[in-house]
C-alpha cells in the first residue's frame, strides 16, 4: 500500500509546473537571487584561479628563475583569496536570507489557507498531516532552495569553468581527456537507475516500520493487555529487516559507483601524462600546464560525484511542495461576498426562510425550515441526534451556506455579510469546550486585547467561574495545560461561558452538554447559563427538560424539517408533538 | 558521561568486529596507494626535463592507473565493510529499543509524546548509526591522512612544510568557537520550530472556537510573529554556519598560497626540485579533505552525543508494574474480584480514588456509573494491573493480583474501553488479537454475539476488510463491537466494560447485551456505563462521585432515592422520549 504510494509521487517527480512555481516564489527576491547567482559565479571563478597561477608561476617564473614574479604572483593569489571568501561569504548568507524568507511567506501562505478552509475540511484531514505540510514540507522545500539549487548551480559553474581553462590551456589534451567522458556517462546512469529504485523502495520501508512502530506505540496498552508482545516484536523485525536489506542494496551501489568516478579521474590523470609527458618532450606544451591539468582536473570530478546525489534532494523537495501546492489548491468553500454589508448587528433578531441544506449533493439534512425569533427571545431547539440541530447552528454562524432559502440577522441575509461581520455579535458555547493550553485570561479573551483584565474578573465574579479561578496558585494569570487537562469537566464549560459573557453578543448560541457533572457543578452552570441568556437572544440545543421549560420559544425538529414552532404556551395548547413529549415523560 | 554511552553503542559493534577490521584494513590501504599517487607524480616531472620515451611515460601512466583502480577496489572495501556494520547496528538497536517499549508500561507512556518517542527510534538512532559509521571512519581517515601527509611533506621540505602549516592553527581556534556556538543556536532553532508545530497543532485543534469568536486575524499575527522569530534565529544560526566553511576554505588556500610562494623560490634557488614541489602540492590538496572532515565529525559527535543520551533515556526507563516472577500455578479461576481500601493520589493532598472497598461475586454483573472525572475508569485499571493503586489490595479469588505473573493476570481479563484501539489489519486479525489461533467458526460465532453481522455483510470484503487509514473507515459502534469480539474470543474471566457501549443504539446494545447473558453466564461483568439503560442487568449498580462510592444497591433501590442516579435517569428518560418521539 504504501509502496504504492510512493510510487505515484515517483511518477510526478518531473513535473516541471511544479518546479517552476517553486520558483515563483522567488520573485520577491529576484534581485537578490541574481546578485546572489552572480557572487556564486564570482565565488566559481576564484576557486579555480589557484591552479591557473600555479600554472603561471611555474611556467613564467620558477622555468625563468624570477622572484619578483613569484612575489607578485602570491600577491594576485592572496587578493583572489580574499575575493573568493568575501563572494562565499556574501552568498551563503544572501541565498540562506532568501531561503528563510520564502520559507516564511510559504508557511503564512498555508496557515492562512488553513483558516480559510471549512469545517468539512477538518473531519476529513488529521491535524498531523496539516503540521507536516506547514512545519516538515516547507523545510524539506528550504533544504533544496539554499543547499541544492545553489550547489548545483555551483557545480555547473565550475564544470564549465574547468573545461573553458582547459580547452584555453591545451584544446588537444582537453579532448583527449574526453575520452573518458562516456565511460563515466554509462557508470552515472547505471548508477542512477539502480539507486532510484533502491531509494524509492528504502522510503517506502522507512515509512511502513514508522507507521507500524507509531501504531503500536500508540496501542501499547493494548498490546500488553491482550499479551501480544512477542507477536509484535516478530512483525517489527521483520519490517526491520526489510529495510536494511534494501539499506545494504543502496550501500552497494552507492560503494561501487563512488569510487569508480576516481577511478575514471586517474585514468584522465594517466591520459595526462602519456599524451601530455609525449607532448612535453617533443616541446609542444608547457611543465605548468600539465600541472594545471593534473590539479584540475582533481577539481573536475568533484561537482559531477556531486551532482549525482543532490538528484535525491531534488526529487523529495518536489514531492513536498507538491504536497504543500495540493493544500493551497484546495479551494474556499464559504467566500465572502464581493460587495458586504457594513451595517452592523445591533439587535439579534435571527431569521430563517426556507433554509435548505446538503452536506452532499441532494441528501438534505435540512428541509425549508423557516422560523423568526425576536431580539432577546430564547429558542429552545428540539430534535433526536441526527436530526439537524447542530447543522442548523453552523448555518447560523457562516460555517456552511444554505443551497437554498435565506437565512437573516436584523434583517440583513447572512449573505450579504462577511463572516466576520456575521460572527462579530454571536458567541457560541460549544458543548465540549476547546481550552488552549495558555492561562485563565487568554483563553477567556482569546487574542481580542480590547477585553481588559477587569472586565474578565468582573465577569468571572458574575458567573462564579472566579469560586475555581481563586483557588488556583496564580488566580487569573495560571496556565492551563495542553486541551485543559489540568481543569475539570464542569470547570471547562464554566470558562467557556466566561468567554461568551466577556466577548458581550446580542446572539448567544449555547450547545448544551449532555456530559453529567456533579450536582453542585451543575448548578454553578445552570445559574451562569441564565444569567448569559438574559438581555440577549439566545439559541439552546437542548437535552434537558428544566432548560426547555426556561426558553421562550420551542422548535422540534425532526429530519431535518421543522415540525413544530412556537411560543412554550401555544405548543401546549396545540397539544402536538411537544405537548405529548412533556406528557410522555410526566407520565412515565 | 559521553565515552560511557559511547561503551553502550561501541558494544553493538562488536558483533560486526570482522567486518569492521575488514573495512579499517581497506581503509588505510586505501589511504596507503592514495598517498602513492603524488609520489609517482613528482617522479614523473622530475624525470621530464630528462626526455622521458614514450615507453617510460606509458609506465608512469600504467602506474598511476594501477594505484587509482586499487584505490577504487579498497575505496569500495570500506564503504561496504564499515557503513554496512553501521546500517546492521542501526538495525539491532531499533529492535532492542522496540523490545523496550514493548516492556514499558503506561506510567511511561503517560510522560511522552508519541512523536517525541518516534522522533527517538528514528532521527536520534539515524544520528548514532552516521556517529558510529560514518563519524568513526571519517576519525580514522583523517588521522591516517594527517599523519602521513604530515611526514611526507616533512621529508619532501621540512621549512616549507612549517611555513604552509602556519594558517593551521587558526583554524583549529576558529574551530573551537564556532563548534560551541553552533550547536546551541541548533538548539535554539530547533525550540523555535517547535513552537511554530504546537502553535499549527492548537489552532488546528481549537479551529471551531477561534473561527466562532472571529480570531483569524489575531492568529495570524501571532504565527507572523513566532515566523519572524524563527527567520532570526536561523538566520543567526545561517551566519556560523557561513563563516565556518568558507574560513576553512580561506585559510587551505593561503596554505597553498604560500607553499606557492615560498616553494617557488626554493626551486628557484636549487632547494627543491619541481616535481617535489608538485607533490607538496599534492599533498596539501590531499590535506583539504580531513581538515573538514574533522568538523564534519565533530559535527556528527555533537549530534550523535545528544542522540544517543536521548535513546539510552529510554533504554533507563524501567516498567513500573513489575511481573511477578516463575509461573504461577495454572488456576481455573471462578472471577471474584475484591477491592480492600484502595485509594489512588496524584499528590500529597490531592485524591483521585479514596478508601474503595468493592467486592463482586463470581458471575456477577456489576454495574458502576458516575459524573465524568469521579475516578470510575481508573478503579477498574487496577485489576489489570495497567497501573497499581498508591494504598490498598486487589484480590482475584482471594490471590492478591501482585502475587500473579502479569500475563497470567491479563489473561483472566477481558477489557473493552469506550474509543478501543484497532490496529490497521483486517477485521479477522482484529479479532483474533489475543489468541493464538482461532478456527473461522469461532471467529464468526464471536462476531455474531459482538453483533457485528450486519456490519460485516456490508463490508466489501467480509471479515477481510481493512480497518482504518488503508481500509474502511470505522463508525464509533463499529470499533466498540469488535473490540468486544476481541475480549470475548478470549473466554475471559472477568469483563470489564468501560463504557464500551456508549457508542451504540438502544436496540444493538440490547441485542449484545443479551447475547453476553447467553454465552458468558459464568462471566464476572463489570459494567460502566453513563447511560441507564445499559444497566439494565446490573444485579447491583455503584454510583461513584469524587472518588468515592455514594451509592450502591439495585436499580430500583437507587432510583427511588434522592441523588446522581435518580437525576441521570430522570434527565435519560427525557432524552428516551425525545428519541422515541422524533425519529
Amino acid at each position: 500500500m504504501t509502496e504504492l504510494a510512493g510510487e505515484n509521487l515517483e511518477e510526478r517527480y518531473y513535473d516541471w509546473a511544479v518546479f517552476s512555481r517553486i520558483v515563483q516564489y522567488l520573485k520577491p527576491y529576484q534581485l537578490l537571487a541574481l546578485l546572489s547567482v552572480l557572487l556564486l559565479l564570482g565565488s566559481a571563478l576564484c576557486q579555480l584561479a589557484g591552479p591557473y597561477l600555479a600554472k603561471i608561476a611555474i611556467d613564467d617564473y620558477i622555468a625563468a628563475g624570477n622572484l619578483e614574479g613569484i612575489d607578485k604572483v602570491a600577491f594576485i593569489f592572496l587578493m583572489v583569496l580574499i575575493c573568493g571568501f568575501t563572494f562565499q561569504f556574501t552568498q551563503t548568507l544572501l541565498m540562506q536570507y532568501i531561503g528563510q524568507n520564502v520559507m516564511k511567506d510559504l508557511r503564512r501562505e498555508t496557515f492562512a489557507h488553513i483558516h480559510k478552509m471549512s469545517f468539512s475540511f477538518f473531519d476529513k484531514n488529521p491535524v498531523g498531516k496539516m503540521i507536516t505540510r506547514t512545519v516538515n514540507d516547507v523545510e524539506v522545500l528550504n533544504e533544496m532552495l539554499t543547499s541544492g539549487l545553489i550547489l548545483i548551480f555551483s557545480d555547473l559553474f565550475t564544470l564549465v569553468g574547468i573545461f573553458g581553462v582547459l580547452f584555453y590551456l591545451n584544446w588537444k589534451l582537453t579532448l583527449v581527456i574526453c575520452l573518458v567522458f562516456p565511460f563515466l556517462a554509462v557508470a552515472t546512469h547505471f548508477y542512477r537507475v539502480r539507486a532510484r529504485d533502491a531509494l524509492r523502495k528504502n522510503r517506502s520501508h522507512v515509512t511502513r516500520l514508522n507507521t507500524f512502530l507509531q501504531e503500536n506505540l500508540s496501542g501499547m496498552n493494548t498490546i500488553q493487555l491482550f499479551n501480544r508482545q512477542r507477536r509484535q516484536y516478530t512483525d517489527f523485525e521483520s519490517i526491520n529487516s526489510e529495510k536494511l536489506s534494501e539499506d545494504l542494496r543502496a550501500l552497494h551501489y552507492n560503494a561501487v559507483y563512488v569510487p569508480s568516478i576516481d577511478v575514471f579521474s586517474a585514468l584522465g590523470i594517466g591520459l595526462v601524462i602519456w599524451y601530455g609527458g609525449g607532448e612535453f618532450v617533443q616541446g609542444e606544451i608547457q611543465l605548468g600546464v600539465l600541472v594545471a591539468f593534473i590539479q584540475y582536473l582533481n577539481k573536475l570530478f568533484e561537482p559531477i560525484r556531486d551532482l549525482a546525489e543532490k538528484f535525491n534532494i531534488i526529487q523529495s523537495a518536489v514531492a513536498s511542495s507538491e504536497r504543500i501546492f495540493e493544500l493551497l489548491d484546495t479551494p474556499e468553500e464559504i467566500l465572502d461576498p464581493p460587495q458586504t454589508s457594513d451595517q452592523k448587528i445591533e439587535r439579534g433578531k435571527i431569521e430563517f426562510r426556507n433554509v435548505w441544506f446538503a452536506y452532499k449533493e441532494n441528501d438534505y439534512v435540512i428541509k425549508d425550515v423557516s422560523f423568526v425569533v425576536n431580539e432577546g427571545e430564547s429558542l429552545a431547539i428540539i430534535g433526536a441526534t441526527g436530526s439537524g440541530k447542530s447543522t442548523l447552528i453552523n448555518l447560523l454562524c457562516k460555517f456552511y451556506e444554505p443551497q437554498k432559502g435565506e437565512i437573516l440577522i436584523d434583517e440583513i441575509p447572512l449573505s450579504q455579510l462577511s463572516k466576520k461581520n456575521a460572527r462579530s455579535r454571536i458567541s457560541w458555547v460549544q458543548q465540549d469546550p476547546f481550552i488552549f493550553s495558555n492561562d485563565i485570561v487568554s483563553n477567556i479573551r482569546l487574542g481580542n486585547d480590547d477585553i481588559e483584565q477587569e472586565m474578565i474578573e468582573s465577569a468571572s465574579r458574575s458567573l462564579g467561574t472566579d469560586r475555581f479561578i481563586i483557588k488556583l496558585p496564580d488566580k487569573y494569570q495560571n496556565s492551563v495545560k495542553e486541551k485543559g487537562s489540568s481543569l475539570s469537566m464542569g470547570e471547562k464549560q464554566l470558562l467557556s461561558l466566561t468567554r461568551a459573557l466577556v466577548f458581550n453578543p446580542r446572539i448567544l448560541i449555547l450547545d448544551e452538554a449532555t456530559s453529567s457533572v456533579d450536582t453542585e457543578t451543575e448548578s454553578l452552570i445552570q445559574n451562569a447559563i441564565k444569567k448569559l441568556v438574559m438581555g440577549r437572544t439566545s439559541i439552546i440545543v437542548a437535552h434537558r427538560l428544566s432548560t426547555i421549560r426556561h426558553a421562550n420559544k420551542i422548535a422540534v425538529l425532526k429530519k431535518g424539517e421543522l415540525v413544530e414552532f412556537g411560543l412554550q404556551e401555544d405548543l401546549i395548547k396545540q397539544k402536538g408533538v411537544y405537548y405529548n413529549l412533556i406528557y410522555f415523560y410526566n407520565q412515565r | 558521561m559521553f565515552v560511557s554511552q559511547l561503551k553502550v553503542f561501541i558494544s553493538y559493534l562488536k558483533a560486526y568486529r570482522k567486518e569492521m577490521l575488514i573495512g579499517m584494513v581497506a581503509l588505510i590501504l586505501t589511504d596507503v596507494v592514495g598517498l602513492a599517487i603524488p609520489w609517482v607524480l613528482k617522479q614523473f616531472i622530475d624525470k621530464l626535463p630528462n626526455k622521458p620515451s614514450n615507453e617510460e611515460l606509458l609506465v608512469f601512466a600504467g602506474l598511476l592507473g594501477l594505484a587509482a583502480t586499487f584505490q577504487g577496489l579498497f575505496r569500495f572495501g570500506w564503504r561496504k565493510y564499515i557503513f554496512g556494520p553501521s546500517r546492521k547496528v542501526e538495525f539491532d538497536i531499533v529492535n532492542d529499543l522496540f523490545g523496550h517499549f514493548l516492556k514499558l508500561d503506561s506510567s511511561f507512556y503517560q510522560k511522552k509524546k508519541i512523536g517525541d518517542l518516534l522522533s527517538r527510534a528514528t532521527n536520534d538512532i539515524r544520528s548514532v548509526r552516521d556517529f558510529l559509521g560514518l563519524g568513526l571512519l571519517v576519525l580514522a581517515d583523517c588521522f591516517v591522512v594527517i599523519i602521513s601527509c604530515f611526514s611526507l611533506m616533512i621529508y619532501i621540505s621540512p621549512k616549507l612544510t612549517l611555513m604552509a602549516f602556519l594558517p593551521l592553527p587558526l583554524i583549529s581556534i576558529l574551530f573551537y568557537l564556532y563548534t560551541k556556538k553552533i550547536s546551541e543556536g541548533h538548539r535554539i532553532v530547533q525550540e523555535e520550530l517547535a513552537n511554530i508545530s504546537d502553535m499549527v497543532q492548537e489552532n488546528l485543534s481549537g479551529i471551531r472556537t477561534l473561527h466562532a469568536y472571529v480570531q483569524e486575524e489575531k492568529e495570524k499575527e501571532k504565527f507572523e510573529k513566532q515566523n519572524e522569530v524563527y527567520l532570526s534565529k536561523n538566520m543567526a544560526l545561517t551566519k556560523l554556519y557561513a563563516i565556518f566553511p568558507t574560513s576553512l576554505s580561506f585559510f587551505l588556500g593561503l596554505a597553498t598560497l604560500i607553499s606557492l610562494w615560498i616553494g617557488g623560490k626554493e626551486v628557484i634557488s636549487g632547494n627543491l626540485t619541481l616535481g617535489s614541489f608538485v607533490a607538496f602540492n599534492g599533498y596539501l590538496l590531499m590535506l583539504s579533505w580531513p581538515m573538514m572532515g574533522i568538523g564534519y565529525v565533530f559535527n556528527l559527535s555533537q549530534k550523535g552525543a545528544s542522540a544517543m543520551k536521548r535513546v539510552q533515556d529510554i533504554f533507563s526507563e524501567q516498567p513500573e508494574i513489575k511481573s511477578k516472577l516463575g509461573i504461577a500455578p495454572e488456576n481455573d479461576f471462578k472471577g471474584e474480584l475484591e477491592f480492600q481500601s484502595v485509594s489512588y493520589r496524584y499528590s500529597e493532598q490531592g485524591f483521585h480514588l479514596k478508601d474503595i472497598n468493592l467486592k463482586i461475586k463470581p458471575g456477577q454483573w456489576m454495574g458502576v456509573t458516575g459524573p465524568i472525572g469521579a475516578g470510575k475508569s481508573t478503579l477498574f485499571k487496577f485489576p489489570l494491573r495497567v497501573i497499581d493503586p498508591t494504598e490498598g489490595q486487589i484480590y482475584l479469588d482471594g490471590i492478591s493480583i501482585n502475587e500473579l505473573p502479569l500475563e497470567l493476570l491479563r489473561k483472566q481479563i477481558g477489557y473493552v474501553e469506550q474509543g478501543p484501539f484497532l490496529f490497521s489489519a483486517t477485521i479477522r486479525e482484529n479479532i483474533v488479537f489475543g489468541v493464538e489461533l482461532s478456527d473461522e467458526k469461532t471467529i464468526e460465532e464471536i462476531a455474531f454475539l459482538a453483533g457485528l453481522e450486519p456490519d460485516i455483510l456490508a463490508f466489501p470484503k467480509g471479515l477481510d476488510t481493512m480497518v482504518g487509514e488503508k481500509g474502511v473507515s470505522l463508525s464509533g459502534g463499529q470499533k466498540q463491537r469488535i473490540a468486544l469480539a476481541r475480549a470475548l474470543i478470549r473466554k475471559p474471566k472477568i469483563l470489564i466494560l468501560d463504557d464500551a457501549f456508549s457508542s451504540l443504539d438502544i436496540e444493538t446494545e440490547e441485542k449484545i447485551l443479551k447475547n453476553i447473558r447467553r454465552v458468558a453466564q459464568d462471566t464476572t461483568v463489570i459494567m460502566i456505563a453513563h447511560r441507564v439503560s445499559t444497566q439494565r442487568y446490573s444485579d447491583q449498580i455503584v454510583v461513584m462521585e469524587n472518588g468515592r462510592i455514594s451509592g450502591f444497591g439495585s436499580r430500583e433501590q437507587l432510583e427511588a432515592q434522592d441523588g446522581y442516579f435518580k437525576e441521570i435517569s430522570d434527565a435519560q428518560s427525557f432524552q428516551k422520549g425525545l428519541e422515541a418521539f422524533l425519529s
